[in-house]
């Protein structure tokens, strides 16, 4: 894995652990059944930069790590911004403004998340690709909602920015595991957030999220920044990019 | 293996980049267009955003002009006053362009004038081009189209002759510069660099000579797409220079060899592979404009 690319360079961030299970998460358990905790371990969000894309790898320690029913699911969601769709239809086109919609959403989940959750668990859980688009308030109740937000689903996912089973999970003595979530090449700067959710028996036990900002470095950083601020440098070496290259295989065509 | 490129915010494969930007440097080298028209739907088919795309193209046409003039210049086919006449003509030509732009985008007309224009344009240099050459290879060696066609009887009655001794015309400088303009207009119109009309009109307005065209058709793209790149780069930053690089490599690769299969052929037949290609080209955009169903749903750029 070479270290020499281009594509982004990002801050490292440390994440706090949690000790306990979330209140939500103490409310779903019933008395019958023991208490359990779920987060991510205290540790850090470690980005690995190489041709191929960029990971972001998270540490959970997971108690009773024996138990079968005991699954992890996570996602990466961000930036949040407006989104505008457009529907074309017969009697003309139809828009829909989402006040804020992530940029990306990757999620994955273990098998016993998968065998046991469901749907709806995933969006009280805000694992929901979906549910993460907001609508303006007049539209929430609107029947068409879920057919916007299923589009705008769709939309992302053509252009690899929503994704599913990306996130390879790992276990390790003592509870702990890992999940390498990889980190769309596309994805833009900003402010984004990890969860990570522990479910058992279907149910949500635990959760911890933890908010980072996605920044790019190096080259990648450089011609961006020059772009936007410095218009007029940009525009001259553009050209001059273009002469050189020009220049040097006319060059080369004479030898 | 991806890249990122840092202003279209996309993730791309190089080699794929690499191999659309040498297709379209060889027809560059062979034809003498820059190859917009072609480079530019391609590059949004990929999925650049399509500002990006029309930006980038531009500066991988600036390097490939360069490296296909050069070839032309040593064999002395590059007449330099034609072709600054009609560069001036299509820089004043482009300021008029952008002007009538606003206007059509002002009355919400823009795209359907777009889509007409270049369809009308294509269709009729294509068709014009696809005969006569049709004709020459059968009637006679293959070459250019004759000198005392009727096309170019309006000519001889205007006034500022100059000789261009490199194309061996004896012409008013009018035609070149009006056709600059036009030229120039229809650049700004519908974004591309126009060679794909400039072409055409050299040879069957002004009778040029095929080869000397091809050079001198080049040489004028050079600065044009020169001008268009640094005012998008400057002004919207849109040219994405990684993006362009890649594209350039594989160009200037294509345009060497396109400029040597030119070599080898006759100029009629030259013309006629040129004629198919722009009715390829109209015949994509008939069936993008009026016949290929539209995606029910689409996102749009929040402001």
């Amino acid at each position: 894995m070479s270290r020499l690319a281009l594509p982004l360079a990002i801050g490292l961030l440390a994440v706090a652990f949690l000790t306990g299970a979330p209140a939500a998460a103490q409310r779903q358990d019933g008395g019958d059944r023991p208490m359990m905790s779920a987060g991510i371990a205290e540790d850090r969000i470690e980005v690995q930069v190489n041709y191929s894309g960029s990971e972001i790898v998270v540490f959970t320690a997971m108690p009773q790590p024996e138990n079968d029913t005991l699954g992890l699911a996570v996602a990466l969601v961000g930036k949040m911004t407006p989104q505008v769709m457009i529907r074309h239809t017969a009697q003309g086109d139809q828009r829909i403004q989402f006040v804020a919609a992530p940029e990306v959403f990757v999620f994955g989940e273990e098998k016993a998340v998968t065998d046991t959750v469901t749907p709806e668990t995933m969006v009280e859980a805000g694992l929901s690709a979906r549910s993460a688009a907001l609508p303006r308030i007049e539209e929430l109740l609107s029947p068409e909602l879920e057919a916007w937000r299923t589009a705008l689903v769709d939309l992302k996912t053509d252009q690899g920015l929503y994704t599913t089973g990306r996130v390879q999970f790992r276990h390790f003595e003592g509870g702990l595991r890992r999940a390498n979530i990889e980190l769309p090449l596309n994805a833009p700067p900003g402010e984004y957030t990890v969860k990570a959710v522990a479910f058992r028996n279907g149910r949500m036990v635990g959760e911890s999220r933890q908010t980072f900002t996605l920044a790019r470095g190096g080259l990648d950083a450089t011609l961006f920044d020059l772009s936007q601020q410095h218009g007029l440098v940009y525009g001259f070496v553009a050209v001059f990019l273009g002469a050189l290259v020009g220049g040097i295989a006319a060059w080369l065509q004479r030898k | 293996m991806l890249i990122h490129l840092p202003i279209a915010q996309v993730a791309v494969d190089p080699l794929i980049l690499v191999v659309i930007g040498m297709v379209v440097g060889f027809l560059s080298g062979l034809f003498g267009v820059g190859g917009g028209f072609l480079l530019t739907p391609l590059l949004i088919f990929y999925g650049i955003p399509a500002a990006v795309a029309v930006s980038t193209q531009a500066n991988q046409i600036l390097a490939t002009s360069i490296a296909g003039v050069s070839a032309h210049w040593r064999e002395r086919q590059v007449d330099t006053q034609l072709g600054t006449l009609m560069l001036a003509g299509g820089l004043a030509g482009s300021t008029m362009g952008v002007g009538v732009f606003s206007v059509l985008k002002a009355f919400g007309i823009v795209d359907a004038t777009i889509s007409i224009l270049y369809v009308v344009f294509l269709s009729v240099i294509g068709g014009m081009m696809a005969w006569e050459s049709i004709n020459a290879l059968g009637k006679s060696d293959g070459g250019d189209p004759g000198r005392r066609t009727r096309f170019r009887l309006w000519m001889r009655g205007l006034p500022i002759k100059r000789r261009f001794p490199r194309s061996g015309l004896y012409i008013s400088i009018i035609p070149p510069i009006g056709i600059g303009i036009i030229v120039g207009m229809l650049a700004a119109i519908l974004g591309v660099g126009g060679g794909f009309i400039l072409a055409p009109a050299m040879v069957y307005l002004l009778g040029v000579p095929t080869r000397v065209m091809v050079g001198t058709s080049l040489f004028q793209i050079i600065f044009l797409t020169g001008y268009v790149t640094f005012l998008q780069a400057t002004f919207n930053g849109t040219v994405d220079l990684v993006l362009a690089t890649v594209l350039m490599i594989g160009g200037v690769i294509g345009a060497r060899y396109g400029a040597m299969a030119g070599k080898r052929m006759k100029a009629a037949q030259l013309r006629l592979l040129l004629a198919l290609l722009v009715l390829a080209i109209a015949g994509r955009l008939v069936y993008e404009t009026w016949f290929q169903p539209r995606p029910e749903y689409r996102l749009e750029a929040v402001a």
